[in-house]
């Protein structure tokens, strides 16, 4: 638990400027077995101070890698200096950042640090296991990846925030070979928000999903490629998470919008079909906590739900404060850094599109010549809104039947064009958070949503 | 010294091999958003990476700070993890004791000058080319300070300094817009204007050329040229599915039983040569212990080499490989871009690839972005919505011609190259 270290410190803040003071605290743990050998078994626990200074419309920024009062002091005066730097060179002229409310969060979860030996002692037990059951596999990978970040937050004008997000994952890759001798793998991943204790207790309560896995991966070994072109698709819930990070969620970010995103121009306008509603959410969703919790964001703003697209008409922008000012909008907490030395940046949370009505039965039932696409193993997409996500498991539907596994291969589109093309959307809700979005820094966020019926452009041969 | 501070902790508790690096960096950074400057960045970092080896077990750890109490209590949590691991023979140091220093770049940077050189790329953009919007640019210069030592001997202490820009930008006009063009590259001095290094001009240029693009009518078999950053990211897929210690140890690589044996056109050869003069800050030795050297991963269409470590070359019988590096060498051809386009019967000249992660197979399939349409010899349009799939190992054996240009980024130096044989699919 990070020590205050800053409060002292708060009375330093440069005259003249708006500025956030920093501490935080990163810890990630790391076990890999690769067909039973022990290749990654290592803990980091980085720390360190920072300060931000806004000044006439630019920042300055400074971080050291040291949690102590004189670090503070030493990165206040230099973002301060830094600031000072771009407003002469600059000379914007810009008034100070519209006033906020001031959050006053407490939500430091004291969360258990394992030993490195109970990630091991698990892992080598899971790996036996799956080496004893699957005798049709050519290779496996288990892996155990626990990361945290603490921070602890003041800002100027008041706000004070200690907010901690740890999780926890269990990644299991399975791998075979087809009758062509040709490799073909699975990837699974198990776990959550918390600690390692918080959501995993004995190997063996893996084996449903990892039984559900490894059938689809003897699917896979005698799947076929797709055939390219434009298809009738169900996406399951993950890959609409996908979609509704990558391809809508990077668009609204009002930093791109700025740089020219489509999502410029669409504000108030109808983006996709009437049954797609789409979130930003902040610590809650759907009654429920969300995947991985924001409480406040590190400019001090608390954090509140950002509705994004509703029943198909784009009605918002993520923002930062100076974006909001910019747009007319108000911050909704949406500026994250990764790390001490990050500055914040406008980052999604936990975002998802809604669930509707329809049966995932019905769905795949109406489907007369298409795909069901039940995994991603990345994705990317442009600021003009054209998206690509690689599907790494998936099976023909003919005739509203489940059909033949298919190979990776990758689907694409342009977003506010195929969420026109969406017609079913069901009641179930998938969210996956065990990844990192990527944005000059790494963060953890959290993508759901619902099978979703629509029209998208599958690779193949 | 805390290379030797923290190497003393291990061993006191016990490690039986042992390496550590201490390292400390000052990095400014200049950031822009929308063609406009908005941060100043300062960072004052430092690392210490303790790694130990046990009774054939290994644990290692990593902190950011230098204070006896944090060593003493990283040592402590690194023979902890060893303990916890799985004895293995196989683990293992450079048996040979080197003592090295290592200059490199510009450890001394000159912000001015630099500030300058950005200031004056922005201007640059605004009057050549209208028509295009810098997204997003960050450039920065980091002086590094690095001690290595191992307990076999090993002592390396580096003084490095080395300018990056990254810089994301697209072409808009009359509400329509390029896909975005990401170019990134490092150097050591300040001499040129910045719109002079690499392929960035050339890439702004086609940003502006872009903006009106279209979907490939229908599915066709042709061939695609390649952007040099597009065939490196190409390279990166194939180095891990392919050569990489996870592949060879999960058996996956259908080049495994490759080693001396043709895996590509002979006109193809890869080098992993960090002591290059065209790569910047290059690797100088590995975590291991050894020094680093070039070696061709791929000569004249044979593979000469995997990319493994010392663990997985002991693990499987196999060499390891003579650095750790990334930084690709592609040998150039001996045709102009130009003869190439024009001998291009149907294709694409693809500027980057969006896709995904190629199977373990080496299938691949993605969209084509910042892309061309090449008919007869001739660009007809830029193309959007238009994807392409193959197999990279299929791929490297459907060379059509290698450019005589290459293009240099710092941590690479390629050239263009043609493939045949690809499945190009649009609406």
């Amino acid at each position: 638990m990070l020590f205050d270290i800053l409060g002292a410190r708060a009375a330093a803040f440069p005259e003249g400027m708006q500025a956030e003071l920093r501490a935080q605290f990163n810890s990630a743990r790391s076990v890999t077995l690769i067909s039973g050998n022990l290749t990654t078994n290592s803990r980091s626990e980085i720390s360190g101070v920072s300060a931000r200074c806004y000044k006439n419309g630019v920042y300055g920024f400074s971080s050291m890698a040291e949690l102590s009062p004189a670090a503070a002091e030493t990165v206040l005066k230099t973002a301060a200096d830094n600031a000072s730097f771009m407003d002469g060179h600059i000379r914007k002229g810009a008034p100070p950042l519209p006033g906020l409310n001031k959050a006053r969060v407490n939500k430091a979860a004291d969360c258990r640090d394992a030993e490195q030996k109970v990630y091991i002692d698990f892992l080598r037990e899971l790996d036996g296991l799956i080496a004893g059951k699957y005798k049709r596999l050519t290779g496996r990978r288990v892996a155990v990846r626990a990361d945290s970040m603490e921070k602890l937050l003041y800002t100027s004008e008041g706000s004070r925030a200690h907010t901690s997000l740890p999780r926890c994952y269990v990644y299991v890759l399975m791998s075979a070979e087809t009758k062509s001798s040709m490799p073909v793998e699975v990837f699974k991943p198990f776990g959550g928000f918390g600690s390692f204790e918080d959501n995993f207790s004995d190997p063996a309560l893996l084996l449903e999903g990892i039984d559900d896995y490894y059938g689809k991966l003897m699917d896979k070994c005698s799947g076929v490629y797709p055939e390219a072109g434009l298809k009738t698709c169900v996406l399951d819930g993950g890959l609409a998470g996908m979609l509704a990070h990558e391809a809508v969620g990077h668009t609204v970010e009002a930093d791109l919008v700025m740089g020219g995103s489509v999502a410029g121009g669409c504000l108030n306008m109808q983006v996709a079909s009437e049954k797609v509603s789409m979130t930003d959410f902040a610590f809650a969703a759907l009654g429920k906590p969300a995947p991985l919790p924001v409480y406040a964001d590190d400019e001090g703003v608390p954090a509140a739900d950002v509705e994004l697209i509703r029943d198909g008409v784009l009605v918002g922008y993520l923002n930062s404060r100076e974006t909001a000012r910019r747009f007319g909008m108000e911050p909704g907490g949406n500026a994250r850094a990764y790390m001490f030395s990050d500055e914040p940046l406008i980052r999604m949370r936990n975002t998802a599109i809604l669930p509707g009505r329809d049966r995932l039965e019905d769905m795949i039932a109406s489907v007369d010549d298409g795909y069901y696409l039940l995994d991603t193993n990345n994705g990317q997409a442009d600021t003009t809104g054209e998206f690509m996500f690689g599907i790494s498991l998936g099976y023909e539907i003919r005739k509203g039947k489940l059909g033949r596994a298919i190979l990776d291969t990758t689907i694409s589109g342009v977003a506010f064009e195929m969420l026109k093309t969406v017609d079913m959307v069901s009641g179930n809700m998938t969210w996956l958070s065990s990844g990192f979005c990527q944005k000059k820094q790494p963060m953890p966020v959290g993508l759901g949503g619902p099978e979703l019926r629509c029209r998208v452009t599958i690779g193949g041969r | 010294m805390i290379a030797d501070r923290a190497l003393e902790a291990l061993l006191s508790r016990g490690a039986d091999m042992a390496y550590c690096s201490a390292r400390t960096e000052e990095t400014r950074e200049f950031c822009a958003e929308a063609g406009e400057f908005t941060l100043y960045r300062t960072i004052f970092d430092r690392s210490l990476s303790l790694t130990a080896f046990k009774n054939g077990r290994k644990g290692g750890i990593g902190i950011n700070s230098f204070d006896d109490a944090a060593i003493d209590r990283a040592a402590e949590d690194c023979l902890a993890a060893a303990a916890s691991g799985i004895a293995d023979e196989a683990w293992a140091l450079a048996p040979e004791a080197s003592v090295r220093s290592f200059l490199q770049g510009a450890p001394e940077p000159d912000m001015d000058r630099f500030f300058f050189r950005l200031r004056e790329l922005l201007d640059t953009i605004k009057a050549r080319y209208p028509l295009v919007v810098v997204e997003q640019l960050s450039a920065e210069h980091t002086t590094e300070r690095e001690l290595y030592k191992n307990t076999n001997g090993a002592a390396f202490e580096t003084l490095s300094g080395l300018y990056a820009l990254d810089i994301s930008f697209s072409g808009h006009e009359g509400g329509e817009s390029s896909s975005f063009f990401d170019f990134s590259i490092v150097f050591d001095n300040l001499d040129r204007p910045f719109v002079e290094l690499g392929t960035l001009a050339r890439d702004l240029a086609d940003a502006e050329r872009q903006i009106h693009a279209e979907p490939v009518d229908g599915k066709f078999t042709g061939t695609i040229l390649l952007h040099p950053n597009c065939f490196g990211s190409l390279l990166y897929g194939i180095a891990a599915n392919f050569t990489s210690d996870g592949a060879i140890l999960e058996g996956s690589s259908v080049w495994r039983d490759k080693l001396g044996q043709k895996v590509a056109d002979e006109r193809l050869t890869v080098s992993v040569a960090p002591l290059d003069s065209r790569i910047v800050c290059g690797e100088r030795y590995t975590c291991e212990g050894f020094i680093s050297e070039d070696y061709d991963l791929i000569r004249d269409g044979r593979l000469e080499s995997f990319m493994l470590s010392l663990y997985t070359a002991n693990k499987t019988g196999l060499p390891r490989a003579k650095n750790s590096d990334g930084c690709f060498i592609v040998k150039p051809g001996d045709r102009p871009l130009e003869e190439i386009i024009r001998g291009i019967k149907r294709g694409l000249i693809v500027g980057r690839f969006s896709g995904g992660e190629p199977g373990a197979g080496g299938d691949f399939s993605g969209v084509a972005k910042n892309s061309y349409l090449v008919r007869n010899g001739e660009i007809v349009r830029a193309v959007s919505e238009t994807m392409i799939s193959g197999n990279l190992a299929d791929l490297l054996n459907s060379v059509e011609a290698i450019s005589s240009e290459t293009a240099c980024d710092g941590m690479s130096a390629l050239p263009w190259i043609a493939f045949g044989g690809v499945t190009i699919s649009g609406k």
